[in-house]
């Protein structure tokens, strides 16, 4: 699944730590997440929708 | 979590290394109470030592089930996938070999390799399980370098 996560960072120029620091991962995770080799749980979706003030669908795009 | 609070950061090196070492102690301490009782007469050793082995066991998979809950989602997603391909692939490949290597030469007795019958026993299954374990690591290190 694609997503925005890097950009919506970027844009608030947050590092991967200090958004890793706000969502209870490690900066790893972040990671893994910003390039799509791993998609969140829905528990962690929500959280990281909070942290940007978006709805989910606006920061994961379905791909199909 | 109430809102406004920080979440809590998951588990890092730091965390593996007390996890490692504190079960490492424990089955040092386990094994050496063996050790004492081994020469016991039945059934006061084979009960002590199965009893240490047991509370080995025990205290690692608390330990584990601590550490497990410390972990964040990624990194459990990584050791799920490495257990699941990593350790099965390890398994089978392990299991060949040594099947393979043993049916060379099918009529060798214990003694000509020099163990006895339990010993082989063991050193197969241990040999199993470390194929098991390399597996495992090398599919976790493939998850996180995947995501680079």
């Amino acid at each position: 699944m694609n997503n925005r996560l890097k950009v919506l960072r970027a844009e608030r120029d947050w590092s991967q730590a200090h958004l890793a620091e706000q969502l209870g991962v490690s900066r790893q995770t972040v990671n893994a997440l910003e390039t799509g080799r791993y998609d969140p749980s829905l528990p962690l979706a929500f959280k990281i929708a909070r942290v940007f003030g978006q709805p989910i669908e606006a920061i994961f795009i379905d791909a199909e | 979590m109430t809102p406004g609070q920080k979440p809590k950061r998951p588990f890092g090196l730091g965390a593996y290394l007390l996890l490692i070492g504190g079960v490492s102690l424990i089955a040092g301490v386990m094994g050496g109470i063996t050790a004492v009782v081994e020469e016991a007469p039945d059934p006061i050793g084979p009960v002590v030592s199965a009893v240490a082995m047991t509370a080995t066991m025990a205290a690692a998979f608390a330990a584990c089930i601590w550490w497990w809950r410390g972990i964040d989602e990624a990194a459990r997603e990584a050791h799920k996938w490495a257990w699941w391909w990593g350790g099965t692939g390890g398994t089978a490949l392990g299991a060949i070999l040594l099947t393979t290597l043993s049916l060379r030469d099918a009529e060798a007795t214990p003694l000509q390799v020099g163990l006895t019958v339990p010993e082989l026993v063991t050193a197969g299954m241990l040999t199993i399980l470390l194929f098991q374990i390399a597996g495992y690591a090398i599919a976790w290190a493939v998850w996180w370098l995947r995501t680079r």
